[in-house]
């Protein structure tokens, strides 16, 4: 695929998130497109991240992208293949350095649902896939980072279920409940990157993308975007060699930063 | 044992009669059910259709193995389907046997964890049966909170405490879960109570085995070691029987002890649709019309009649799928995912499926 293609909104993600990742890190990968920029990072300025997959997997030799996180590209070649009680306890003990989860709900305090549409559990609106690996990454990992699509039926005021705790209520509440690590570092979409100010734990713009004016991102959300002092940054685009690698090494099919028709 | 389950998980699950919770947290009567089988190396060598009639019961907690479509023995599942066994309970990390359980009403009860196939989404069955009441929730999990109820399990442990599940409302939707304080501290140090999980019956499929029940395999164990360990009945299907010797002189030796083991069946391509490490690839074409015909509760029942309970057994099914030269392409697409041989010429492009296309169309 060309690098003259205009840039669609995933692969924005996938550069984003990539850029996250700093080399030497171990990290922890999830389906879809966290897997995309982990492989792009690896490829471009981070070749000696090391990647830990639920199922087991650990450190594969790339080849082409996952389609599961217990398929066999998780653990081509690997020297090592864990049992999934143990890859989650690598992060207990310390060892995982940052881990990148999706999200089918998040709220301003940073808490993610993977489980239901709906509150009530017994009959939800729709029921979701459960917890899986999600609410233990986001527990154990030292720096967590959500990824997804951001609309106002995602970014919610309230999730309808905690899957996965983030700031909680916010404040000194995380570290009351006794988790080992802080809440989420960053939350990155389609329409910006954001942080949480340090005292409230309220969700806080860092950068937008290109184009999306914080009016617009405010749009897309269910609940109050705290803005930052000053003027609020652009977020960086991948340079034509990046979106080269993305295209033609990392997902040549397309499997991941196509958009869906 | 009487327990003393969450209360607060009990009130919103709606469980008054926590009678059906027991058998799962039960160690000191599954250590009993092993205590009473004979323990020496002996042949253990059947048939799947006895396995299953022999060592699954209706109402059984059942546990799902390895991970969803990759190395699960999913041909032993179909014959319990088949069988038309009942009100089972369904368990595992992840749990994806209630996605051809449930429709047929096999499952009746489940433990949850993680149902539905990553990329391609959620299992739409599955939220309509919570939806109807079809199958009951009766505990919520995480991945790595189950994995430690298995492992404490098969360390003998009545249970653990894990740092993970603090803040998130599975806690409030799970009796088997406690948030206590750590014992050992001083100072605050919320932790959650796991205790020590034991399913009644689990298929496990591995690459080799020996006739007493000493296992190999490729790939991520997921929790397959532990839950050996932690059920009370184990069937192992594998590709081949191979001899005691076999076992004895790879690098590998027995990554599952034959004391966990109460059949072995040899089953070639037992976990087809699935992907077996070093063997065969998933059925794509399976897959991809799956996800398709969950759309609604008839043509889904329709799909699994087709594909399982109108087939007799794995023959069947790769016939169905494209016989000889689908194993042909499977096998070979596997051993270059692995790195085994060279992967040019070899496809791992993904189509959805659409109405007309067969089984030529996504191989």
């Amino acid at each position: 695929m060309s690098s003259d293609k205009p840039m669609n909104p995933l692969e924005m993600l996938a550069y984003i998130i990539a850029k996250q990742i700093e080399d030497h890190e171990v990290v922890y990968i999830g389906t879809g497109i966290p897997m995309v920029a982990a492989i792009l990072a690896k490829k471009t300025h981070a070749p000696n991240i090391t990647f830990v997959y639920e199922s087991g997997g650990q450190d594969p030799e790339h080849l082409e992208m996952p389609w599961s996180v217990g398929g066999p590209m998780t653990w081509r070649k690997s020297p090592i293949i864990m049992e999934m009680a143990y890859s989650f306890a690598q992060a207990a003990t310390g060892l995982i350095d940052k881990g990148f989860l999706g999200f089918a709900q998040i709220d301003m305090f940073g808490n993610a649902n993977t489980h239901q549409i709906g509150t009530d559990y017994l009959n939800p609106k729709v029921r979701l896939t459960g917890s899986g690996g999600n609410n233990d990454v986001s527990s154990l990992v030292d720096k967590l980072i959500y990824v997804g699509l951001q609309d106002p039926n995602k970014f919610l005021k309230k999730v309808d279920f905690i899957t996965s705790p983030g700031w909680l209520e916010g404040g000194e509440s995380r570290k009351k409940a006794g988790l080992l690590n802080d809440g989420p570092v960053a939350v990155i979409t389609s329409a910006g990157v954001y942080d949480f100010e340090p005292s409230t734990k309220r969700m806080r713009i860092k950068t937008l993308h290109p184009g999306v004016s914080p009016e617009l991102a405010q749009l897309a959300s269910g609940f109050e975007l705290v803005r930052p002092e000053g003027e609020i940054p652009v977020t960086e685009r991948p340079s034509k060699e990046i979106l080269e690698i993305l295209r033609n090494e990392v997902d040549p099919n397309g499997l991941f930063i196509s958009m869906p028709s | 044992m009487i327990f003393d389950y969450n209360q607060e998980a009990l009130k919103n699950l709606q469980i008054e009669d926590t009678s059906i919770l027991d058998r799962l947290v039960d160690y000191r009567q599954a250590r009993e059910e092993r205590q009473r089988k004979e323990h020496y190396q002996r042949d253990k060598r059947m048939s799947l259709k006895e396995a299953v009639a022999e060592l699954v019961h209706d109402g059984d907690i059942w546990c799902d193995g390895a991970f969803g479509y990759v190395k699960t023995g999913l041909q032993g599942y179909w014959e319990i389907l088949r069988q038309g066994k009942k009100n089972l309970q369904a368990i595992g990390s992840p749990n994806t046997n209630m996605s051809y359980g449930i429709p047929f009403g096999n499952v009746k009860y489940c433990h949850s964890s993680y149902t539905g196939a990553e990329m391609r989404g959620i299992d739409k069955s599955f939220s309509r049966n919570i939806k109807s009441g079809k199958v009951k929730i009766l505990s919520d999990w995480s991945h790595g909170l189950m994995a430690l109820g298995f492992k404490a399990a098969q360390l003998g442990m009545p249970g653990c405490f894990s740092k993970q599940g603090l803040g998130s409302d599975m806690v409030r939707f799970n009796p088997y879960l406690k948030v206590m304080q750590n014992p050992m501290s001083k100072e605050d140090d919320p932790v959650v109570f796991v205790p020590a999980l034991c399913p009644d019956v689990i298929i496990i499929h591995v690459n080799a085995a020996d006739k007493y029940g000493n296992c190999r395999f490729y790939g991520p164990a997921v929790n397959d070691i532990a839950v050996a360990a932690a059920s009370r009945r184990v069937i192992i299907t594998c590709e081949e029987i191979v001899s005691n010797y076999d076992i004895r002189y790879h690098a590998k030796g027995a990554q599952i002890p034959f004391n966990n083991i109460d059949a072995v069946v040899e089953l070639p391509f037992g976990a087809v649709p699935g992907y077996m490490p070093g063997e065969y690839y998933w059925m794509r074409y399976f897959w991809e019309k799956l996800f398709l015909m969950t759309q609604d509760d008839e043509t889904y029942k329709a799909y699994i009649k087709e594909w399982i309970l109108d087939t007799k057994d794995v023959n069947d099914v790769i016939e169905k799928a494209g016989g000889i030269e689908w194993i042909k392409k499977s096998r070979r697409r596997a051993r270059a995912a692995e790195g085994n041989i060279d992967p040019e010429g070899v496809s791992f492009v993904y189509r959805l499926w659409e109405k007309g296309m067969d089984t030529k169309d996504i191989d």
